[in-house]
């Protein structure tokens, strides 16, 4: 099986990939970073913070403009991808592998899941 | 209704994103905004930039038409000379900045922003009352390509343009049977050309522009690397960097004003008292110490005390580090070097004052 076809996807971009029971990859799909063109700069929070689902948890900035991420679920933040901070354009190359942004423990209920897209749903409606 | 250029159909057929700009559909990027702008600064870019506007002002009043609406002089202009110049309004804030051509006696081009072109006219026409000229706007009839780069020269050549051409200059010429004007100028820090060209050639010269380029490395270039090019030379974008409550003299333009023309122009009390006595608020530029990336309007603080607004910013693909222009309270203390910062997203970031522009031709060749 391929990433995308293990991914979810959120209306706003960021896809969910699940690592374990209640442990998540969160990043920006394919086409949202094709749409963003040249990332040179992201912010993403720090180890231990907690947000809700549709919070505010990072910025990305492309050569035109910053753009907010959001959490596609609730969640505490367990690790932060440190390789992207320092080289932003790694998202453009690879969203999926090396270009992820946080890993979280999910900590809302299953609801949360529930409007979040199959990968080729979510590329079918932006597309 | 948003307007195309004759270009957009090749825009769509080159891959580009197109986005709505002063009521134009035009090109963003082509590929990555990045990889155009390093190409100029390296090769040779093309750009549609027929969105921008072509007015002639014709009659024997011109000159003294033209004299009271900038504060250039522009009787020193001989035949083919350009020359930069701002439109001042009473107050001497901005109406507009434009690019002067005297395409010969009695005979003027004016080249003006696309998002200006509706403000410019009816300016032109409130201040052409008592002088016998006649305002042309020619904007509907033609097209503008950009030629830009180091390589700029080695294309032009190629396709048979042999003129030895001064910097700021227009020659009228042929090339592969098309009617031209080509002025030497351009909106990047680089050598270039802009071809001024009728609707219906356009196409043909875009087509020919890019096959011949290729040999050169020619891409076709985006607004989005037209803005950090621009931003990079530290040239003023209408609407960010100048508006109507800027006048030139806060804006750093005082070096494009002469101080000995003796004819009266709007806003000449202001600018000269500000030439004297100098201004409240002044044009800087910026060079972040973090990776937070400034943008139009962000706040700039000394001391934790707020003194001005960020008017333009982005990352600079040349230098690798986030620039800006702003302008700031005109206080003694704050010179080049001086210590600032930049609120992004509720967080004070580092800064220091720089020299502009930012990119010079030499400091990127060594790169």
């Amino acid at each position: 099986m391929t990433i995308t076809e293990s991914i979810l996807c959120a209306k706003t971009h960021e896809y969910l990939l699940e690592n374990e029971d209640k442990n998540y990859t969160i990043g920006l799909t394919d086409y949202a970073v094709e749409q963003l063109g040249d990332i040179v700069f992201l912010e993403l929070p720090e180890v231990g913070s907690s947000f809700e689902k549709g919070e505010v948890f990072a910025t990305v900035e492309s050569v035109k403009a910053a753009s907010e991420i959001y959490m596609p679920v609730s969640g505490t933040i367990l690790e932060v991808n440190d390789l992207v901070v320092n080289s932003p354009e790694i998202l453009n190359e690879s969203p999926y592998e090396n270009g992820w942004l946080v890993k979280i423990e999910f900590t809302g209920d299953d609801l949360e899941l529930s409007d979040l897209k199959e990968y080729k749903d979510y590329k079918e409606e932006v597309q | 209704m948003v307007k195309e250029t004759l270009l957009h159909d090749k825009h769509i057929q080159l891959g580009a994103k197109m986005v709505d700009f002063a009521g134009w559909s035009m090109p963003v990027q082509y590929k990555s905004i990045i990889e155009e702008h390093k190409n100029v600064r390296k090769n040779v870019g093309l750009f549609d930039v027929s969105h921008m506007g072509e007015v002639f002002v014709t009659g024997k009043d011109s000159l003294k038409f033209l004299n009271k609406i900038v504060p250039q002089d522009i009787s020193k202009l001989y035949n083919s000379k350009a020359v930069y110049c701002q439109l001042t309004n009473l107050n001497g804030g901005l109406i507009d900045d434009l690019i002067i051509y005297k395409l010969e006696d009695e005979k003027y081009l004016l080249i003006v922003n696309a998002s200006r072109i509706d403000e410019d006219i009816n300016w032109f026409i409130r201040n052409s009352i008592n002088f016998d000229i006649y305002i042309d706007n020619q904007s509907h009839n033609y097209s503008l390509l950009a030629v830009q780069g180091p390589k700029a020269i080695n294309l032009l050549k190629k396709i048979g343009y042999n003129i030895e051409q001064e910097f700021f200059t227009i020659k009228e010429t042929t090339l592969k049977n098309m009617q031209v004007m080509v002025s030497r100028t351009g909106y990047t820090g680089e050598d270039g050309f802009e071809i001024l060209i009728k609707n219906k050639d356009v196409v043909k010269m875009w087509n020919l522009l890019l096959d011949e380029g290729s040999e050169f490395s020619i891409m076709p270039i985006g607004l989005g690397a037209r803005d950090t090019l621009r931003l990079e030379a530290a040239l003023h974008l209408y609407g960010n960097d100048l508006n109507e409550n800027t006048t030139p003299i806060e804006a750093g333009l005082s070096w494009s004003i002469p101080k000995d023309k003796t004819e009266n122009y709007n806003g000449k009390n202001i600018i000269i008292n500000q030439i004297q006595k100098g201004t409240d608020k002044k044009l800087i530029g910026i060079k972040m110490l973090s990776r937070a990336i400034p943008r139009h309007e962000h706040e700039i603080y000394y001391n934790g005390e707020k003194i001005g607004n960020i008017t333009s910013g982005g990352f600079s693909p040349t230098l690798n580090e986030n620039i800006a222009l702003g302008y700031i309270k005109n206080l003694e203390e704050l010179k080049i070097g001086s210590s600032l910062q930049v609120m992004i997203r509720e967080k004070l970031h580092d800064a220091i004052i720089v020299k502009k522009p930012f990119v010079t031709k030499h400091n990127h060749k060594e790169n």
